[in-house]
């Protein structure tokens, strides 16, 4: 009997190890597809929502709303609702090129993709962060660095560290997933010497469109003392079908 | 020295007036060379630091403490509220150092033309003042400067309208992020094209009627951020910024800034400009000198004989190292006014037309980032021709002293018998 308890443990142990270690392996693979979801959870095949932005800095905030449209993350239009002063104003993101639509003066330019780098309206959400494909994948390795408890809550960290030949501003980003729902809780932006330079904290997580997603984002960056932008989802679709021409640099004008 | 000492000398001068002509004409010829060469030298010093300040620098810049070299867009003269920009400007130019003063707003954003744009920077003038400052409005290859009574209208460099394809007369776009962070954005007309000879200018410059960008930024007209001065003498300006500083700091918190703090590559290039000028002076000091020395001491040695006569009539030592002093002084004032005389209408010619360096182009040259015409002007540099005139006198008068002290402790008669 006794060398029977020794094989049970030996093929439990034989089972584990086989499970496990094809389980290693897949890890980056999963890591890569976790970040990938986060990336493209407010993204789908195509959306339509309705967001609210609050700029705070230090002398006041400013409130904007917009709708935003996305197609694949290939296509994005966003355009402003209210304030009346700025209402009309357009972005379109079609491919790799960015516009603008200007209704004070009704005309429509084209960004130069170095200026996507700038913030957006006094925001601190970049025209990159607002309308730019998410190329975490394609630009980052990334690894699970973290598995564990945070203050109570499991969670998932994964450390997203450029390529070589990326053309990124970040040193390295984090990520924090909690695991009993799969948000996103933060990402952590930090530049090339290790120092963090912006945060951006997900909440209010929320069923929308029948999809569970974070409806509050807050960015903020790290050398602005006391600015902050907060964008909140007041409505949102996904997989609708969007009007052809939504996305063209003529119909931007309306 | 007595009299009939002096009258001895000069009528010397005039016996063998052949001899005191090469002599003079060795002296008066050092100077002119050398007042030639300081003239040149000054004279590129002053292009130099003249073509760095005068296009868009300015020779002395008033800020606000938190604005240079970032240059936030809040951070005006006076804060939030800004200040009475005309009775800061008025302030400014009652230091009669100070020739003019102008005020600016800056701005940071895109330009765009059809579906061409490119990061730009906006600079707000107030066209009137600006043109006594700074000298961009020469510069126009195309259509005119800025003018107040035009308030839609913008100057561009040549290579900025080339990148966004516009012409004299073409819509314009402008956006730019406004002081309460929306975007700032409106049309506008092209209504000059300038070619500074600065790249970086010519790639990314807008300027502007300063009311139409205070409007783009949404600031408030009395919002500015910097005063540019030009000032009668560029030398001055350190001195002249540490005045300002002291005088605006009791009712408002400014930063003054001279050039040479606001351009430092500017001002070390002068300083090596400087270092090559004295050498370069030196060399020539050393040519001068030698050709005076040259026939200076041949004209006195010819006349060992003619001073041992004197001896043997009865004048002492003493008496004859006089008369040759007081010959060689008289020569050196004399050949000093004839090169004066002859140099005047040269170096005012250098001053006033410059030196053609030739070239067919009638381009602008840069040199390190500093603008040079093809033609190259000279400027006055008195305190390098009195010097000149002062190491040209001592070298005649030491020139002739040495064979005149010889020939005074020869005996008479051994005197006699030289040739």
């Amino acid at each position: 009997m006794y060398w029977r308890k020794n094989i049970v443990i030996l093929c439990v142990a034989i089972t584990i190890l086989g499970t496990s270690l094809p389980a290693r392996a897949d890890d980056d693979q999963s890591a890569s597809e976790t970040v990938e979801r986060i990336a493209s959870l407010l993204v789908a095949k195509s959306s339509i929502a309705t967001i609210t932005m609050q700029i705070s800095n230090e002398t006041g905030t400013h409130d904007l709303t917009m709708k935003v449209w996305s197609a694949g993350g290939e296509d994005v239009l966003l355009r402003i609702l209210t304030p009346p002063a700025e209402a009309n104003t357009a972005v379109l993101k079609m491919g790799n090129d960015v516009w603008y639509y200007l209704p004070k003066t009704n005309r429509t330019v084209k960004v130069p993709s170095a200026m996507t780098m700038n913030t957006w309206m006094g925001s601190d959400f970049t025209v990159d962060d607002l309308v730019k494909e998410s190329l975490l994948t394609r630009d980052y390795t990334i690894t699970n660095s973290f598995h564990g408890d945070r203050g109570g809550v499991a969670v998932d960290e994964y450390t997203l560290t450029p390529k070589a030949d990326a053309a990124v501003v970040y040193g390295k980003i984090i990520l924090q997933v909690r695991r009993d729902n799969q948000m996103p809780v933060w990402q952590r932006y930090y530049d090339e010497d290790g120092k963090l330079v912006r945060e951006l904290t997900f909440s209010d997580y929320k069923t929308m469109g029948g999809r569970l997603i974070p409806t509050r984002l807050l960015m903020r960056p790290t050398d602005k003392p006391g600015a902050q932008t907060v964008i909140t989802y007041d409505d949102i679709t996904f997989d609708v079908s969007i009007t052809d021409g939504t996305f063209a640099v003529n119909n931007l004008p309306r | 020295m007595s009299i009939r000492l002096l009258k001895l000398a000069w009528r010397n001068l005039w016996r063998n007036y052949r001899r005191t002509f090469i002599t003079m004409a060795a002296i008066a010829f050092g100077y002119v060379m050398l007042m030639f060469v300081a003239c040149l030298m000054a004279g590129l010093r002053w292009q130099m630091i003249e073509n760095g300040t005068r296009l868009l620098l300015s020779q002395v810049q008033v800020h606000d403490p938190g604005y240079y070299p970032n240059r936030p867009i809040q951070k005006t003269i006076g804060g939030e509220n800004g200040t009475n920009v005309p009775a800061l400007l008025s302030a400014i130019t009652a230091d009669p150092r100070v020739e003019a003063a102008a005020p600016r707003v800056y701005g940071y954003g895109m330009a765009s033309a059809g579906d061409r744009s490119y990061g730009v920077e906006l600079l707000g003038v107030d066209p009137a003042r600006e043109r006594r400052v700074t000298a961009l409005h020469s510069q126009m290859v195309a259509g005119t400067y800025l003018s107040e009574a035009m308030l839609k209208k913008v100057v561009v460099g040549d290579k900025l309208a080339s990148t966004i394809g516009v012409r004299t007369g073409s819509e314009i776009v402008l956006l730019a992020q406004a002081a309460d962070g929306s975007m700032g954005n409106d049309l506008y007309t092209v209504g000059g094209i300038f070619h500074s000879g600065l790249d970086d200018m010519d790639r990314s410059l807008v300027l502007m009627p300063l009311s139409s960008l205070q409007d783009l930024l949404n600031l408030p007209h009395g919002r500015i951020h910097e005063v540019g001065v030009k000032l009668y003498d560029i030398d001055g300006a350190t001195a002249v910024a540490t005045d300002l500083a002291a005088r605006l700091g009791k009712t408002l918190s400014v930063r003054v800034m001279p050039w040479p703090e606001l351009a430092p590559d500017l001002a070390d290039y002068v300083q090596f400009n400087r270092g090559v000028t004295f050498v370069l002076f030196f060399i020539f000091f050393l040519v001068a000198v030698i050709g005076i020395m040259n026939t200076m001491l041949m004209a006195v040695f010819e006349r060992t004989r003619e001073l041992g006569m004197l001896m043997a009539l009865g004048m002492r030592p003493a008496q004859v190292i006089g008369l040759i002093v007081a010959e060689a002084a008289g020569l050196a004032c004399a050949s000093l006014i004839l090169g004066g005389a002859i140099g005047a209408p040269l170096l005012w010619y250098l001053q006033a037309h410059g030196l053609d360096l030739g070239g067919k182009t009638g381009g602008v040259v840069t040199i390190a980032g500093v603008v040079v015409g093809r033609l190259w002007y000279g400027r006055q540099d008195f305190p390098v021709y009195a010097q000149a005139a002062i190491g040209l006198s001592i070298t005649a008068l030491l020139s002739a002293l040495y064979p005149a002290w010889r020939a005074a402790h020869f005996r008479p008669t051994e005197a006699m018998r030289k040739v």
